[in-house]
């Protein structure tokens, strides 16, 4: 593997004595490097990674599969919306906490990603904007996924003002009031897993945010399944992520079209 | 003799925040004394500090240090008198202590500040060097401050906050001389009891103190009746990279008895009579570049005619002839080199010369004296609640015809080392 | 591949020099990290650490918990919410310092000092060289005060639920203010408007209007930038400076804790 030190967060390719398809790689890398140097010289900016070799366009495979639950799902509350009268009209029962949601066993809400493998490939964001809703005084969806620099519309259905608070640790963190109505539109330029965003002004609000330099991530629904497709024949780390229950990762390779099946399995933990 | 960590617990800050090295204040920590000990982050009055802080500090210096004289006069003979006496160069060396301050100061309340200072000497002898109470910030002005008390007369070159020790080099000679044969008791660095009236800008760039003192050089219990001013204005200005530069111009003028009336031949105290004038003038200046610093001062002494030879006013006729009121005129330069908040290393010289002596019968440049002094501070350790500092401090200081049995020039030296710690 | 090692290392040294060749620019004044650095040691370490990261040795002791640098979210800025603040900003935060908590007005430092103080935060956090302040906030002149000045600002003090935090009549207390954290999970309230105290980041009216327009970015204070017009942010300063003067300097807090300016 090539060696990829950071310092004050430039990375810099040094030897790798690699195999021989890693060497055109090698000769892009050293005149992106020139190339970028003289770009600095030039700008006093910072040095950017030379634009990498496209990857090779076979049919993808898929991954697919389910995340478990084991154990008694625990309860959950019912959120007092009363601090807000707009809430408790928008959403008369009250809204239940999101933190564990499993019906008969399939875990919903985990995001399914992959973490390793993909190298330094580079995808354009899309151009429609991701949306997160405020609606009945709660987040929908309550995990977003999008990519790095895709807009992100928040979107404010309700008749009471929020506030849209993101406390990233690897991006900007903002804090804008959202009256009725008013739109307002967002993006992370990093990847970071997972953002939480809370609304101040209804603090039983919480959602999370997950920012991916890759298209190949997905979210369980009710029955806790997931899938992944087109993804480029290799070795990848694929990475369970839950907002409470923690992260666990499997190994896979996959070849041309081929479709592999994972389980990830999460455990009840005492005192949730 | 001043730095007090009492502040640091109080507020978080380490010695370095307020002190060049302590005890020296920095600007940022004289702007803080300025303002009757507050921060003005609007958590000074003592409701806001924590529950068990007591803002009392402790400063003591376990030291060896050796002394040298050469014209002290002793017998020939040891233990026979008779045999006459011979002036010899005597040295002493050992182990010591250099006294124990005590201090509490802080606000009372917001716009309230004091200081106590229960001074204990090296025998174990307590006096009371320092109380005040300060009304800080009347009317809502910084120019407008009122302490009341017994205090250090108002100046940015504080004999208390030396950073010198030795027995040659650990005060301002300018501060203390008195000329040969003169009787008025004062020194400009002696704390006096009084009122003083001052202020300054918010920055504390401008500022002014102007003072009433007692005429008992800041004896308790002694009521002369009679009172002393004193005034100091001084101006700070920036001068690009090289720092902050200050010039400060002062005036003393006081007044003492030169007789007291008398029952059954014992002086009564309080009815001094007879008073006559004194003054002590002068400009002085702190001058910065970058890491290396100059503190300069100069001063000009004048006693009256009757103050300087010892003769009551009423007994004219035992002046001496062609007898003058004293003048004189001192100065010194210091150099601090703070190489970080934890090292500096310091010099300083001194004279004071006689410009008029009293008595035309003295030697024109009797009593004197050239001091230098060089010396270090190291502080291992710089925290935000106690200080240690090792010391290291050589002076020699030559007086010019004061043996006593030669009325030749008296040299003497210190060394001095120890560790200087504050609590 | 020598090639690469050579350019490489005169990259990676560039690099290290521009980290500490970092300047601040205030007005007509530059200041220099490399004088900062020594400034920093004698006077900001001991509460914001030595790697700028809020964890000095008095920081457990203090509420608010000093600023972490590494992070560079600021409360006091002229920029909108997400971005970073100008030097300026900077420079004045030092200089006034932060009331009401543990850091004190660095006022009595020479200007340069300041500046060179400035130059040396920005080098604790990579975004101040990979990022350039959003343009700062165009104040609009005050319209001036009336009643119904203060009567639209009542109403927009409730409609953009200010109270659910600040209380209905200001004081702090609102429904939702017990369990306020700010970023770093440290339990933070809301400012008691009717306490007659200094606010953090400045006092006067324009001061009020920009903490609206740029939120206290790492607490749960929100820009209003996209929720107010102009008008309207100036119909709220003045209902908040209404709910101050009540009480102006008058309520015992304030009497202890006021500059007495």
């Amino acid at each position: 593997m090539p060696v990829f030190p950071e310092i004050f967060g430039w990375r810099f390719l040094f030897e790798s004595a690699e195999t021989n398809w890693l060497d055109m790689r090698q000769y892009w890398f050293h005149l992106a490097i020139l190339g970028g140097l003289a770009a600095c010289l030039a700008t006093e900016g910072k040095l950017r990674m030379g634009v990498a070799a496209p990857m090779p366009n076979p049919p993808g495979a898929t991954v697919k599969g389910t995340v478990k639950f084991k154990g008694t799902v625990p309860k959950p509350s019912r959120i007092d919306m009363s601090a807000d009268a707009k809430c408790v009209q928008a959403r008369p029962g009250g809204g239940l906490t999101e933190e564990i949601v499993a019906d008969g066993g399939g875990l919903q809400n985990v995001i399914v990603y992959v973490s390793q493998g993909l190298g330094d490939a580079k995808f354009d964001p899309p151009k429609e904007p991701a949306v997160i809703d405020q609606k009945g005084c709660m987040y929908q969806p309550h995990v977003v996924t999008l990519r790095a620099n895709q807009e992100l519309k928040v979107v404010n259905s309700d008749n009471t003002t929020h506030n849209i608070h993101p406390i990233p640790n690897n991006n900007r963190e903002l804090n804008q009031s959202q009256p009725p109505g008013v739109p307002f539109s967002m993006t992370f330029a990093r990847e970071e897993i997972a953002i939480p965003v809370n609304c101040n002004i209804h603090p039983w609000m919480h959602s999370y945010i997950a920012v991916f330099k890759h298209p190949y991530f997905a979210v369980t629904g009710k029955a806790g399944g997931f899938e992944i497709p087109n993804l480029p024949p290799g070795t990848y780390t694929i990475t369970a992520w839950h907002e409470k229950l923690g992260s666990s990762f499997q190994k896979i390779t996959v070849g041309e079209s081929e479709t592999k099946t994972l389980e990830f399995v999460f455990k009840a933990q005492p005192g949730f | 003799m001043y730095a007090i960590p009492a502040f640091a617990r109080k507020y978080n800050l380490r010695c370095s925040d307020c002190h060049e090295a302590w005890p020296k204040l920095n600007h940022f920590g004289q702007t803080f004394k300025d303002n009757g000990y507050q921060l003005m982050t609007g958590r000074d009055a003592p409701i806001f500090q924590q529950i068990s802080y007591f803002p009392i500090m402790f400063r003591s210096m376990p030291i060896w240090h050796r002394e040298s004289d050469n014209r002290v006069p002793a017998d020939i003979i040891p233990g026979k008198p008779a045999g006459g006496q011979v002036e010899t160069t005597l040295t002493t060396h050992g182990f010591d202590i250099s006294g124990l301050d005590i201090w509490t100061a802080g606000t009372l309340y917001k716009n309230m500040s004091f200081a106590v200072e229960p001074a204990i000497d090296n025998n174990g002898k307590a006096h009371l060097a320092t109380y005040f109470v300060r009304f800080d910030n009347l009317l809502n002005s910084p120019w407008l401050n009122l302490k009341v008390g017994k205090f250090e007369l108002d100046t940015l070159i504080s004999e208390a906050r030396e950073l010198m020790l030795s027995g040659q080099g650990g005060f301002y000679q300018s501060y203390h001389f008195t000329p040969i044969g003169d009787q008025t008791s004062f020194g400009i660095g002696d704390h006096q009891l009084g009122a003083e009236l001052m202020g300054h800008s918010k920055n504390d760039y401008t500022r002014y103190a102007f003072s009433v003192l007692g005429s008992n050089d800041g004896q308790a219990n002694t009521t002369p009746s009679s009172y002393d001013v004193y005034g100091d204005l001084t101006q700070a200005f920036e001068l690009p990279k090289l720092g902050l530069q200050t010039i400060g111009v002062y005036g003393y003028l006081g007044q003492r008895p030169t007789y007291f009336q008398t029952s059954n031949g014992a002086p009564i105290s309080g009815a001094g009579r007879g008073n006559r004038s004194f003054s002590r003038t002068g400009v002085y200046g702190l001058w910065y570049f970058g890491r290396f610093d100059l503190s300069t001062f100069y001063l000009h002494g004048q006693d009256n005619v009757f103050l300087g030879n010892g003769v009551p006013a009423n007994q004219q006729f035992n002046l001496p002839p062609g007898a003058a009121g004293p003048t004189w005129n001192g100065g010194f330069v210091e150099a601090h080199y703070t190489y970080n908040p934890q090292l500096i290393l310091v010099g300083k010289w001194e004279t004071v010369q006689m410009s008029r002596v009293s008595n035309p019968a003295m030697r024109k440049n009797l009593g004197d004296v050239r001091v230098w002094t060089v010396g270090y501070r190291w502080y291992p350790i710089m925290s935000s609640r106690a200080g240690l500092a090792w010391h290291q401090e050589y002076a020699r200081a030559v007086t010019v015809g004061t043996a006593p049995l030669t009325g030749r020039d008296d040299t003497a030296s210190s060394f001095l080392m120890g560790f200087d710690f504050d609590f | 591949m020598r090639t690469v090692r050579v350019v490489g290392v005169v990259v990676l040294l560039w690099g290290a020099a521009l980290s500490l060749a970092q300047e601040s620019k205030i007005g007509n004044l530059t200041g220099h990290a490399k004088s900062g650095k020594a400034l920093y040691r004698r006077y900001c370490i001991t509460c914001h650490g030595s790697h700028g990261d809020g964890v000095g040795e008095n920081a457990p002791y203090l509420d608010p918990k000093p600023r972490d640098f590494t992070r560079a979210t600021f409360k006091c800025r002229s920029t909108p919410s997400g971005s970073l603040p100008t030097d300026s900003d900077l420079f004045d935060a030092i200089s006034r310092g932060i009331f009401n908590s543990a850091m004190p007005p660095w006022r009595p430092l020479t200007r340069e000092e300041r500046a060179d103080l400035v130059a040396y935060i920005k080098t604790f956090s990579p975004r101040f060289q990979e990022e350039k302040p959003a343009a700062p906030l165009q104040i609009p002149p005050e319209p001036p005060s009336s009643s119904e000045s203060v009567q639209r600002g009542a109403e927009l003090f409730q409609n953009m639920n200010c109270w659910s935090c600040h209380g209905k009549e200001g004081r702090g207390n609102g429904p939702s203010a017990h369990n306020l954290t700010d970023s770093k999970g440290n339990p933070i309230v809301p400012f008691d408007l009717t306490s007659g105290m200094h606010l953090k980041c400045g006092d006067s009216s324009q001061g009020i209007f920009r903490d609206l327009m740029t939120g206290l970015d790492g607490t749960p204070m929100p820009s209003f930038s996209d929720a107010m017009t102009p008008d309207q942010a100036w119909d709220l300063v003045h209902f908040i400076e209404w709910l101050q003067s009540a009480n102006r300097g008058k309520g015992f807090w304030a009497k202890l804790a006021s500059k007495g300016d």
